[in-house]
């Protein structure tokens, strides 16, 4: 079997540049005037289907994007001719034809629901087929730069004191993005969030990098397993300590500590802190003083160690 | 040829260095002409930053290096690397890439590279280190501090990239080590004291993964097997001999607490895609991960009780944590016309947390009952959702959704103490119906808008803040013609949960103004105003010296203003400035002073008004075709306005050379 995958590809070897009756010219005939395009493109990853030889003529090369050529040629130029111009092409169609070759990976699978697509933000809104300014993934420009190009309010949570460290280079937005489309959250129950990257496993990306949060822990903390870590943290960036949604620890975990009746596990409400507690007295202000095991514990079932 | 490669390029990097609000080095202006030397088949491009920062710092050194970190020294402040055959068909190789930052010193490292042939195979991999610190809450006890290094890399190689049968195989790491502070409550839970404890803190795990890739036709499966072993062995031991509590005369003398921790994850992993002509595209997903982790946990402590009698106490645990997670998902395309395309997707999750422990104590050389508990928390959650979306002419876009998600989850919760047992079963359903609908306009070419509304209703939100009746408005205008870019965002998140007796809301608005031009090649602009807002309302209960108090409310108000601008010059094509500001306030709710209520144990609004602002400079001098010359400065100021604990001001700055063709 592996034989017979491999001979497909090996039996054509030369590049396919040669017009042919279908209207397909080759690419050739577009480096005459497009030089200045060509004089790079063999350091663009679409020039292997030009390299390997082993495509059909509307799979290789320029035209394999653009289309077949023949008409742009006669007439001797002008964008009007060219079968695809994606720079007078709908969103819609630019995204059709980039998928032609590109749907079947993971990344992409969900692509045709992201919020991207759904906002006619396609394909070269954010790559640059033929200038990329970052050579990997022909990215339009670096990748932080293109989300905050649109997601203006990302900026401004990344500029905050407390935050993950986007602009200095430590972390991407695809590390926890992914701007192709995700599949439903499994820790939201909502629409939203459409285009964060979960796991293989369907969960939240913080325990990727966060690996001592995932547990099994036996005494898990239900919050974060039912509804998240954003539950306590703003993932992109807090002005409160620790990405924490509070400025003061207590209160953070009162708001849902209150015993108010039809929520928690028992629907009984989420347990009251005891009458020990004397919340006047600061030494009970920061909880996880001693509930130090907040995110799961395996030896004690209020977290204490 | 080479001068019409070089305006775009050069414009291409001014943009890219001007819209982020950026570190002040790496430096990322071009040097010289169109860059690449031929090599023996190959082209070659370089591009190699070497500089030396440094910084003072006066206020809170911690918080300094919590929220910027950068030190003094010399280090590789970035690096590019690219070698591409000129014919794509290339001996060993066809292309190879790498990008580094900070490598040497800066507590943000990165390198990433790719090796590959175009037929035979393709190497990636990701290297990243994150030296942080984490100097613990500014609330009073604060002894929870972290001085760790994360370390991540990634390697995965595929063979036979060009060919419908591929081999996948890859490794990754993900490591934190450093010590830290942590605290424990000892010999009595509720009276008694908290205790500095020093960590040695070491975690780590390892995967790895093989798998296989088929095309055929018009259908791809992609198969992959992998297994993760996690390791943590993190000992406490004591730190200090006083307590936190100054009021509290329990000492400890000798303590000791070591916790090992580790277990393996096989998992198995699924895709499948297919098409069918041209309107039907279909996708499916499985994955199934079975994690086991097994802890052991012994705990020696020595001191004296808080009425001064000796005391010591050992406590043992020991047991096994399981936790299967199956996930899966089908989604399938339909595309009854060129102007339509409604999507269906279906996921299901599945996770079930069981533990085992035995937890025993000795206390005073009396052994108390052994505690025998299981714990299981399993949520399992199916999703459906269906989404439309039509394009009826090249200005307008209309999409519409509509999902529906159920959850289930259950929870038991027993223990065994000598012959007594206790076992308590949960189980509840939650649903949440939501509904999305947006228009996209575009009335002339460069300037679109974009509007989106999604209204959800929640039957028995799990948690009081969790969203129950909501909707999320948000609003977008672009205007984009030749180097201007001009945006203006709004977006509202509202929320209310409340039942009977209690009541929650949040308000979130954000809105946003940006702009982005460059009319010449030796100026850019780039500014930006945004303001977030939040507040949210929970009621809340707790005790305060001995009194219930079960009326009161948890009000939080934010009021983040956010500002950045950036201007770059170049003069005479040899020397190029630019300067920057960035800054974010919290004004909260206005008020000058923090305000305690006379009968509550926290403000009437909570908030922390503050301002973080960042100016910086940069000079860059092209010394010859290939070298600059660089020199940076930023400053850093934080300021809250009700406290100066945490206040520091920092100077920062760098020097570099830059060598590149």
């Amino acid at each position: 079997m592996l034989l017979l995958c491999l001979r497909l590809p090996l039996q054509a070897a030369q590049p396919p540049l040669t017009p042919n009756s279908t209207g397909y010219v080759g690419s050739n005939a577009c480096k005459t005037c497009h030089a200045d395009v060509w004089s790079n493109f063999y350091k663009n990853p679409h020039y292997k289907s030009i390299a390997l030889g082993a495509e059909s003529p509307e799979k290789t090369g320029c035209e394999s994007c653009h289309g077949p050529a023949k008409a742009h040629v006669e007439a001797r130029g002008g964008k009007t001719t060219i079968p695809r111009a994606f720079s007078l092409m709908p969103a819609g169609q630019a995204l059709n034809t980039c998928l032609a070759c590109h749907e079947k990976s993971i990344s992409r699978a969900q692509i045709r629901r992201s919020s991207h697509t759904q906002a006619d933000v396609a394909c070269n809104s954010c790559h640059s087929i033929h200038k990329p300014a970052v050579a990997k993934s022909l990215l339009a420009k670096q990748q932080t730069n293109l989300c905050y190009g649109c997601h203006n309010s990302a900026r401004s949570q990344f500029a905050m004191p407390h935050k993950h460290r986007v602009n200095e280079g430590a972390v991407q937005c695809i590390d926890c993005h992914n701007p192709h489309g995700s599949p439903a959250a499994a820790w939201r129950s909502g629409l939203r969030p459409r285009m964060v990257e979960t796991t293989m496993d369907g969960e939240q990306p913080c325990l990727r990098c966060h690996t001592d949060k995932r547990g099994p822990f036996v005494f898990e903390h239900a919050a974060i397993r039912v509804e998240g870590c954003e539950t306590c943290h703003a993932p992109h960036g807090s002005m409160n300590p620790r990405m924490l949604r509070r400025p003061a620890v207590f209160t953070l975990c009162l708001e849902c500590h209150n015993g108010a009746s039809g929520f928690g596990l028992s629907r009984d409400g989420i347990p009251l802190q005891t009458s020990s507690h004397n919340v006047n007295d600061p030494r009970y202000r920061n909880c996880v003083t001693c509930h130090v095991r907040i995110h799961g514990s395996n030896s004690d079932p209020r977290f204490l160690r | 040829m080479a001068i019409h490669l070089r305006t775009p390029a050069l414009l291409m990097a001014v943009s890219a260095a001007l819209l982020a609000q950026p570190t002040v080095a790496p430096t990322g202006e071009p040097v010289g002409r169109a860059r690449g030397e031929d090599w023996n088949g190959y082209n070659v491009t370089n591009s190699f930053e070497l500089g030396a920062r440094y910084h003072t710092v006066n206020g809170n050194e911690a918080a300094y290096r919590s929220d910027v970190n950068f030190g003094n020294g010399l280090r590789l402040l970035g690096s590019t690397l690219s070698l591409n055959s000129k014919e794509g068909r290339g001996g060993l190789f066809d292309e190879i890439l790498l990008n580094t930052q900070g490598l040497g010193n800066d507590p943000y490292q990165f390198s990433s590279l790719r090796i590959q042939h175009n037929r035979w195979y393709r190497y990636d991999m990701n290297w990243r280190v994150n030296d942080f610190v984490n100097p613990g809450l500014n609330f009073l006890p604060s002894a929870h501090t972290q001085n760790t290094r994360r370390m991540w890399q990634d390697h995965d190689v595929t063979l036979l990239p060009a060919f419908p049968f591929q081999f996948l195989a890859g490794y990754s790491r993900n490591s934190q080590e450093g010590v830290g502070l942590y605290t424990q409550n000892l010999f009595d839970q509720h009276r008694g004291d908290e205790f500095p404890l020093f960590a040695n803190i070491n975690r780590r795990q390892r995967e790895f993964r093989l798998g296989t890739q088929v095309q055929y036709r018009k259908l791809k499966l992609i198969l992959l097997r992998g297994w993760q072993r996690y390791e943590e062995d993190s000992p406490l031991s004591l730190a200090a001999g006083a307590g936190l509590n100054a009021a509290d005369n329990t000492t400890l003398t000798s303590f000791r607490l070591t916790s090992p921790y580790s277990g393996d994850t096989p998992f198995w992993r699924a895709n499948l895609f297919g098409e069918a002509g041209r309107w039907l595209a279909v996708n499916a997903r499985f994955s199934y991960a079975g994690t086991r982790r097994d802890f052991a946990s012994e705990e020696a402590a020595i001191g004296t009780s808080r009425l001064g009698a000796a005391t010591n106490r050992q406590f043992f645990a020991g047991g096994t944590g399981t936790r299967p997670v199956t996930n899966a998902n089908f989604t399938i395309s339909l595309f009854p016309a060129d102007a339509v395309t409604i999507t269906n997707h279906t996921a299901f999750h599945q996770i079930q947390m069981d533990g085992n422990a035995t937890l025993t104590q000795v206390q005073n050389g009396f052994t108390g009952a052994n505690i025998l508990n299981f714990r299981h928390l399993g949520i399992r959650s199916m999703v459906n959702t269906t989404d439309a979306l039509l394009r009826p002419a090249k200005w307008l876009g209309l999409r519409a959704g509509y999902q529906f998600s159920t959850r289930r989850i259950r929870s038991v919760e027993a223990e065994t103490v000598g012959t007594f047992s206790d076992r308590l079963d949960y189980e509840q359903t939650n649903r949440v119906h939501a509904g999305l609908l947006g228009v996209r306009l575009q009335p002339v070419k460069p300037l679109t808008f974009n509007f989106d509304l999604e209204m959800g209703r929640a039957d028995r939100p799990f948690l009081t803040l969790s969203e129950r009746n909501y909707n999320a408005f948000g609003a977008r205008a672009q205007y984009k013609q030749g180097s201007l870019l001009l945006s203006a965002a709004v977006r509202t998140n509202y929320n209310t949960n409340s039942v009977s007796l209690f009541s929650h809301s949040s308000h979130s608005r954000n809105y946003a103004l940006d702009a982005s031009w460059t009319p010449r090649r030796w100026f850019a602009f780039d500014a930006g105003y945004g303001k977030q807002h939040l507040d949210t309302l929970t009621g809340i209960a707790y005790f305060a010296s001995g009194q219930f108090l079960d009326t009161q409310n948890s009000l939080y108000v934010s009021n983040v203003h956010s500002g950045h601008a950036m201007a770059r010059f170049s003069v005479a094509g040899r020397v190029d400035l630019s300067f920057g500001y960035s800054r974010v306030q919290d004004t909260g709710d206005g008020r000058a002073a923090l305000a305690l209520s006379t009968n509550r144990a926290f403000p009437d609004v909570q908030v922390l008004p503050l301002a973080f602002d960042s100016p910086q400079a940069r000079v860059s001098i092209r010394l010859h075709q290939q070298i600059r010359l660089n020199f940076g400065y930023q400053y850093y100021r934080y300021a809250e306005d009700f406290s100066a604990l945490r206040d520091y001001r920092a100077h920062t700055g760098f020097t570099s050379v830059l060598w590149s063709f």
